[in-house]
């Protein structure tokens, strides 16, 4: 078979990203984090200090070969490699991401493995990739046995909680979140846009987006990341405060309250960053979200009800006792 | 916290009863995950009243799960997807309910190395979602037993507290058969030692929960004759001396159920509209699963006996 | 973020590049057994490659389009395995018999550099950089037949488990090769094993892949080349294989060690060793920076080289001892 040289442009890019709380008791430092996220004994953990800690693991693939998920039912086998790297940010929340690209068509039969793993994070199709049906059917998660670059976050997720550094004392319940994202090409000549964001299921979250045809995967993928993180920070302080029950008197509540709240302000209220890490080209996709529902207005208004809480509740019990007459 | 539910013989009412401890739970606002480790008999989902597709539906309960053929295990959020016409209503202020179930056609299976593991990771998710995960498992001396024990025992469970709930019915066999599942050689204390556990702190994390009993004092009882209450009273008193030779005595009792109709034949929920309403359950035994559900974090009633 | 005024450089990878040759060409291993059979042995290896080896310059030539091909060779010698002689012992002789049969040997390595080189353990790296060729319906999931320490170029076939209760175990199957073209050529590799105080050996066929990766330019450790060619100094060899540079160059004017393609002349009895060589190269994602720096160099030389990294190593097995 003669070699192709060149990887054929992708005109669809898939991922998945975990985001959960990492259970340890303390935060872990950097250079614990290096070691939690040391996934290959040749490549760094890239580390930085600004604006917050924050590490991210190498890259690692996985191999696939299997039928892509579509909306309108038709099984097109593709292989390739689904490429995934863990993060920890402020080393507190844990994400693991996986995603591939995917070009407009493949060769007819599988090649062999090692011209796949020359092209990481690159999945063919075998034959001609209906678009516009995968992306719909990766959204809407496809049927057992086709393609789930979910699993491999998750997979990825599993091996990295499994470390001998996390002593499982996880300092607040909360619950995982998982975000799906699809990126089609933007008309020539347009920019990167945010097509949708959609709160799906209790822990999904779908996310499709356009953007130009040069765009860095890497970079495509931190701004999931991104997304993925502020979201899940919103997620969780909002069923912080779900499960406080507001205008309780006396002294026990009080301490449920604060024992309720206190983990944010130890853990959470600090990580708000939105596009701290996302290139330039990028930065914009975060408009649509400030604008409307406005994610940093959200969070601001939580932290001052959490903030006003915890005012309320230093306060001695006698003079909060001041419930408005009906 | 991890809540074990065990029994030595089937019919103890173990599934059914922990089943309404959880939805008790949950009431209060606890966030409560209900997971059916009974892999001989994965009927969970009809406790709660899951509709029949839904079971049909679990190819990716938990053997799949702990085989490895699925990554993720099915949830079932019992409020949003009950047929219950009373739970749909999620009440104000209760925290989650979610059933894991098994594989419909599900069976008992030898767990190796690798579903211990996988064991391990889910149970420390749990932990980690949960405030109180209610894990049903199978009679007997089972695999689902010796999973649990060695889970529990391994490094990366140490700060995750666990309470074991042993159900048993109120007769002599039922008695004995408690006592041998948590004390005899190969039971749950000195299996639970042979993988790695304290033996006290095992011990004083074992609870003993006796399902069905008939009340003497109940109104249910009450038209009987004279001699029988006699005769009654007489046989509680002799259990009550036999259970406490097995060393399963009322110092390691965290609740009495009485003897329901609705729990025996029914197998389901038992929601205060079935005391107030309809008025088919008695108040005394939703009033005994919320005592015991109460208990389960009340370390009052835990520890050395 | 290449586009930003702040930069910290803990968060920026790098790759080192290394110089190339057209091609690496590996005159021969040397094992114990060799080196105790005295010279004679060397010297009939030595004239049997000799032939072979003039073919394959004349091909890198023709490759080349006619132009100055940039040719290096190398031996390897085993002081992993078993360790025998000296330095100091066998690399004049060695090197005295390659003269004899006008061959010259620009570079020496030593097996257990492959393993270790310096603080930096070369192997487990590599180890870490499989990417198991999925066998067909891998969706995402962990491959159920994974087995650590080894690897295949299929499917296992299934080992009997015992199902759950009241259901069918499943009948034998075949194991099978993924790239089968009718009929399967299984093959299942050993790629090391653990003694019971946890010592690991790295297996022969493991070895000898990172031993390529490294001829190919394509080894990294953390943006860093690895085996990097020591100048050989001095006159004399020295008495302990520690000493001994694990890679040295002992031709000052010879082309790159590295290549854009390499060729090992060996007796037939590698073949087994070569074609588990063929399938763990096949299943390894080297470092994509040293992929990117081969292929913009020879995209400029304009040199074709394959895609597949398995597909830049080529062979001559001749009929031998």
């Amino acid at each position: 078979m003669a070699p192709r040289q060149s990887t054929p442009p992708a005109v669809l890019a898939c991922g998945e990203i975990r985001t959960c709380l990492l259970p340890a008791r303390q935060a872990l430092d950097i250079r614990s984090a290096a070691q939690l996220l040391g996934l290959r004994a040749d490549e760094r953990v890239l580390l930085s200090e600004r604006p917050g800690l924050y590490a991210r693991s190498p890259d690692t693939l996985t191999g696939v070969d299997c039928p892509l998920p579509s909306a309108n039912g038709a099984r097109i086998r593709a292989v390739g490699t689904v490429t995934a790297h863990a993060a920890l940010t402020e080393g507190r929340v844990l994400q693991t991401s996986a995603h591939c690209r995917l070009p407009a068509a493949g060769p007819d039969q599988r090649r062999p493995w090692g011209e796949y793993l020359v092209r990481p994070g690159v999945v063919e199709p075998l034959g001609r990739l209906p678009r516009d049906a995968v992306a719909e059917g990766v959204l809407g998660g496809g049927r057992h046995g086709d393609l789930d670059v979910g699993l491999v976050a998750d997979g990825l997720l599993t091996r990295l909680l499994r470390h001998p550094l996390l002593d499982q004392r996880p300092p607040f319940r909360s619950r995982p979140t998982r975000l799906r994202w699809v990126a089609l090409p933007a008309e020539p000549g347009e920019g990167p846009s945010l097509e949708r964001f959609t709160l799906a299921e209790d822990e999904l979250r779908t996310v499709r987006l356009r953007i130009p045809e040069d765009t860095d995967g890497a970079g495509l993928a931190a701004l999931c990341d991104d997304l993925a993180l502020h979201d899940w920070l919103l997620t969780t302080v909002v069923r912080m405060l779900d499960g406080i029950r507001l205008g309780a008197s006396g002294a026990e509540d009080t301490g449920a309250v604060v024992r309720a709240l206190r983990p944010a302000v130890d853990h959470l209220l600090h990580l708000w960053m939105p596009g701290a890490r996302v290139t330039r080209e990028l930065a914009p996709l975060w408009d649509p979200l400030e604008e409307r529902p406005g994610f940093t207005r959200q969070w601001q208004a939580l932290v001052q009800r959490i903030r006003d809480q915890l005012t309320l509740h230093a306060i001695p019990a006698p003079h909060r006792e001041v419930e408005p007459a009906p | 916290m991890l809540v074990f539910a065990a029994s030595d013989k089937g019919g103890t009412g173990r599934s059914v009863t922990s089943a309404n401890l959880a939805y008790q739970r949950a009431l209060t606002g606890d966030h409560v995950a209900y997971v059916d480790f009974d892999f001989g008999s994965p009927t969970a989902a009809a406790v709660f009243d899951v509709p029949g597709a839904m079971r049909g539906t679990a190819e990716h309960g938990l053997h799949s799960y702990l085989e490895g053929e699925t990554a993720e295990p099915a949830r079932i959020d019992v409020w949003r997807q009950t047929e219950h016409p009373l739970l749909r209503a999620r009440p104000n202020q209760s925290g989650r309910l979610v059933l894991f179930p098994g594989d419909a056609g599900g069976g008992e299976f030898a767990t190796g190395e690798e579903a211990l593991e996988r064991c391990i990771d889910l149970l420390l998710k749990l932990n980690g979602e949960f405030d109180v995960t209610v894990v049903d498992l199978s009679a007997g001396r089972s695999y689902a037993v010796d999973m649990v024990l060695a889970a529990t025992a391994h490094p990366r469970m140490r700060n995750v507290p666990f309470r074991w709930l042993v159900f048993h019915r109120w007769t002599r066999q039922h008695v004995i058969a408690a006592s041998g599942l948590v004390h005899a050689e190969h039971g749950i204390i000195g299996g639970g030692v042979d993988r790695g556990h304290d033996e006290d702190t095992l011990r004083a994390a074992v609870r003993f929960v006796r399902a069905a009993v008939p009340d003497p004092e109940s109104p249910l009882w009450s038209q009987g004759s004279p001699a029988q209450a006699a005769w009654m009273q007489a046989c509680d008193e002799a259990l009550r001396r036999l259970a406490a030779e097995h060393r399963i005595g009322d110092s390691v009792v965290l609740g009495v159920v009485p003897l329901e109709p609705i729990l025996q034949w029914r197998e389901q929920l038992i929601t205060e509209e079935d005391v107030l309403s309809t008025q088919i359950a008695n108040k005394e035994t939703l009033e005994a699963l919320e005592e015991i559900a109460r208990r389960l974090t009340d370390d009052t009633h835990w520890g050395r006996p | 973020m290449s586009d930003a005024v702040f930069r910290e450089t803990a968060a920026e990878p790098r790759t080192q590049s290394v110089p190339l040759a057209h091609l690496s060409l590996e005159l021969g291993h040397l094992y114990m057994e060799d080196f105790e059979a005295g010279p004679g042995r060397l010297r009939r290896h030595f004239e049997e490659v000799r032939p072979w080896a003039e073919a394959a310059r004349a091909a890198a030539v023709a490759r080349a389009g006619g132009r100055r091909a940039r040719i290096s060779t190398c031996f390897l010698v085993d002081d992993y395995f078993t360790r025998f002689a000296t330095p100091a012992e066998v690399v004049p002789m060695l090197l005295a018999e390659a003269e004899r049969a006008g061959l010259t040997v620009d570079y020496l390595a030593r097996e257990s550099g492959c393993a270790v080189t310096g603080k930096t353990p070369v192997a487990e790296a590599v180890a870490g950089r499989i990417v198991e060729s999925p066998v067909p319906g891998s969706h995402g999931g962990r491959p159920p037949t994974a087995r650590t320490g080894w690897l295949a170029n299929g499917e296992r076939a299934p080992v009997a488990r015992a199902p759950q209760a009241m259901k069918r175990a499943a009948p034998w199957q075949p194991p099978r090769e993924t790239a089968a073209r009718r009929h399967s050529v299984f093959l299942d590799t050993e790629l090391w094993n653990d003694d019971a105080d946890g010592h690991r050996t790295w297996s022969c066929p493991f070895l000898a892949a990172v031993w390529q990766l490294a001829r190919l330019g394509l080894l990294r450790d953390a943006g860093e080349a690895v085996l990097v060619p020591q100048q050989h100094t001095g006159t004399g060899f020295p008495d302990d294989w520690d000493d001994l540079p694990s890679l040295v160059r002992l031709n000052p004017r010879a082309d790159p060690f590295s290549a854009y393609r390499t060729c090992s002349i060996v007796p037939n009895r590698f073949l087994p060793v070569e074609h588990a060589v063929r399938v763990v190269l096949d299943q390894i994602e080297v470092d994509p920076g040293a992929l990117a720096q081969v292929a913009e160099r020879s995209g400029k030389e304009r040199t074709a080289v394959p895609d597949s990294v398995a597909d830049r190593v080529s062979y001559v097995f001749y009929a031998g001892p």
